[in-house]
């Protein structure tokens, strides 16, 4: 994907072009409110990163908003120092998609971006969801896995569509928090690894080619590729 | 300043009593002129219509009988009389001529008159009668002087009165104030010098002053309790904050000195990496600490079912206790909607459960219990079976940083208490840790009342 980075401070300009460019992607960067809003308005971009604080006239919001009222709808994650929720309501507020808290892991920030960029194509009223043999029914929420059903808990349901939904891309414990049981906080013991592998329990049988992946240091894959 | 106020207002109430006074006296004395003067002048007018019946009915001698024996038995003290016959010879009367002055016709008049060789103004009826005879009744003024006399007195006596009574009052209100303001004066300049112990003294009157040191002594209170968590704050960051990064910097300088080959270095910065996660999880907490103190979320209250809050937290750490073997229950009594934050309540109760499981002893207990009091407190109580918080410690559990023996070798930072009860705080509750014989029993109380009739739309928070 194409990625336009709006960030003045150097070393994490350095350290995400890095690692975006690791990860195959291409990466444009504005060191300034005034060089962003010129770059974002010339597009297109699959997804912008925009720090909040920038040098010069211009902020990160002022651009996002900018760009929302002359009905650009490329995805927008803001980043920020600031970690106050009203902060984060301010920011979603303006037009931005997503916003991440410095400091943060590049393994986070990269599953986040996977996550808005695909959301720019996706997002059609499905009624069903499929990856490999494991097929979700949206409408009589039934779960099954080849000829096999499978009975899941409400919760377990909500964590497995999201997986689903987000098939072959990383998706953090921080989004699955966030998304599939709505806390806004970290808790302290692993308890999503726990609901994980509860939920690989139920839709990987011993015979069954394993769909739901660790991926180290940053979450869980759901993919039917190998 | 405080001399003059007093003075000020002594002076004030003095000069609306002098007012009050006045604005009292003068319709009596308005009164007393017109009404009973005029009363008195047509009593005069009825008298000398009366006698002019007697002469018309008796004649010459029956009148002069008539007032010579009013005159000696003064039936009408204050009465002058005088009659006399066309030559203006006196018939009968108390005076020995006709005063000068009065106009030749009947009428009322107001003249000065020769009164036991005194001067006096007088209210005199004259009645010509027919034949030429000449009738004068009058009154005598000066008989009321002392009367006036007395009423003026008795006004500047008021006025004298109440200015002394005033003065007093004001030395005496002036007095107390001085001596209470002082009294706040110097516990407050003790305050300022760092005695944060130090409080005004109240007494139990109620008065505004006490009420106002009352509210005083509260803000003291929470000032002396921020600053003492400042100071522990303080003192626990240098310990909690510098042992993580104590270990990063040996880990980090060790890597320099000893060169060792890639693999291993990997390892070593995967460990770093956890440890400046350790730094930024303890400020997260902190940051989010100091979010909740200010108060400012209140402003994005929503209808919350604590409920529903409480039992979404359980069965989020369900699987995580049944992995330790311990039995994570949630018994609740249906909704319990207050005003609320959502997520600040739902991280309260994630704490309290974390907490509880962390304790719990394998094969032990959590309960998480529901309930809204007689009063419209909603309780929100995890009780689990493992060691319990020391009454001693039970003060100290919910303040910053604090961890108990118990916790010793247990992972956390010592802030999720401190969440919970700033939380139970914002909500106009408070955290109450009981014993659960044996064990732990957290009880978060909300007071934040029922929710608002238009709840407001939640904002989406998370992306």
């Amino acid at each position: 994907m194409k990625v336009l980075l709006v960030e003045d401070n150097e070393r994490v300009t350095r350290f995400v072009t890095r690692g975006l460019r690791e990860a195959g992607h291409t990466v444009d960067h504005a060191g300034n409110g005034r060089d962003g809003l010129f770059l974002a308005a010339g597009g297109p971009y699959d997804v912008i990163v925009m720090d909040r604080m920038l040098p010069g006239q211009i902020d990160g919001l002022s651009i996002i908003e900018t760009l929302r009222k002359s009905g650009n709808r490329v995805p927008i994650l803001i980043l920020s120092a600031l970690s106050d929720v009203n902060e984060r309501i301010r920011g979603l507020h303006s037009g931005g998609d997503d916003y991440l808290t410095k400091p943060f892991s590049f393994g986070e920030l990269l599953a986040r971006l996977d996550a808005l960029s695909r959301r720019s194509w996706s997002g059609g009223r499905e009624t069903h969801l499929e990856v490999g043999d494991l097929r979700m029914d949206l409408l009589s929420r039934k779960v099954s896995r080849g000829s096999r059903a499978i009975t899941l808990q409400p919760r377990e349901f909500k964590l497995l569509e999201y997986l689903m939904r987000h098939a072959d891309q990383v998706v953090t414990r921080t989004m699955l928090l966030e998304n599939v049981w709505e806390f806004n906080f970290d808790p302290q013991t692993n308890v999503v690894d726990v609901h994980i592998s509860k939920l690989r329990q139920k839709i990987e049988f011993e015979l069954e080619r394993p769909l739901l992946k660790t991926v180290r240091n940053a979450g869980y894959m759901l993919t039917a590729d190998e | 300043m405080i001399r003059s106020s007093a003075v000020n207002l002594a002076v004030g109430y003095v000069l609306f009593g002098i007012v009050a006074l006045i604005a009292f006296a003068a319709p009596v004395w308005y009164a007393w002129q017109v009404t009973i003067e005029e009363g008195r002048t047509e009593i005069l007018q009825e008298d000398a219509q009366r006698q002019a019946e007697v002469f018309r009915r008796e004649g010459v001698a029956g009148l002069t009988h008539f007032i010579s024996e009013r005159v000696s038995l003064q039936i009408a003290g204050e009465r002058v009389l005088l009659f006399t016959d066309p030559q203006g010879h006196v018939l009968a009367g108390n005076l020995s001529a006709w005063p000068r002055g009065i106009p030749d016709q009947s009428g009322t008049y107001t003249i000065t008159v020769e009164m036991d060789g005194r001067p006096s103004r007088a209210v005199v009826v004259r009645a010509k009668l027919p034949g030429g005879y000449d009738l004068l009744v009058a009154r005598d003024l000066a008989r009321y002087a002392p009367v006036e006399t007395r009423f003026w007195f008795g006004l500047g006596a008021g006025v004298a009165i109440l200015s002394v009574m005033g003065t007093i009052g004001a030395v005496l209100i002036r007095r107390e104030l001085l001596a209470r303001i002082q009294g706040i004066r110097q516990t407050v300049s003790a305050i300022m010098q760092g005695e944060l112990s130090h409080r005004l003294r109240t007494r139990s009157s109620g008065d505004e002053l006490d009420t106002l040191s009352q509210t005083i002594n509260r803000m003291l209170d929470q000032i002396e309790q921020l600053v003492h968590g400042i100071r522990n704050v303080s003192n626990s960051i240098a310990h909690d904050l510098r042992t993580p990064l104590a270990e990063l910097r040996s880990r980090l300088e060790e890597l320099l000195v000893t060169r060792p080959p890639p693999h291993e270095v990997y390892n070593e910065v995967e460990a770093a990496v956890a440890d400046v996660d350790r730094v930024i999880g303890i400020f997260n907490a902190l940051l989010r600490l100091a979010e909740i103190d200010t108060g400012m979320r209140r402003s994005g209250f929503v209808e919350v079912d604590v409920a529903e809050v409480a039992e979404e937290a359980v069965d989020f750490y369900v699987p995580a206790a049944e992995l330790k073997g311990i039995t994570l229950s949630f018994h609740g009594g249906g909704p319990l909607p207050i005003a609320g934050d959502p997520l600040l309540l739902a991280q309260a109760v994630g704490n309290l459960v974390d907490n509880a499981l962390k304790y719990a002893p394998a094969n032990g207990s959590v309960r998480v219990e529901t309930r809204r009091h007689d009063d419209g407190t909603v309780e929100l109580a995890v009780a689990d079976n493992g060691p319990g918080i020391p009454a001693m410690d039970k003060p100290k559990a919910a303040q910053r940083f604090f961890r108990g023996d118990a916790s010793r070798g247990t992972p956390g930072v010592g802030l999720g208490l401190s969440i919970v009860d700033a939380v139970a705080r914002l909500h106009g509750g408070s955290l109450e840790l009981d014993d659960n014989h044996p064990g732990l029993r957290a009880r978060l109380l909300t007071r934040s009342g029922a929710p608002a009739a238009e709840a407001a739309n939640a904002l989406p928070i998370a992306g």
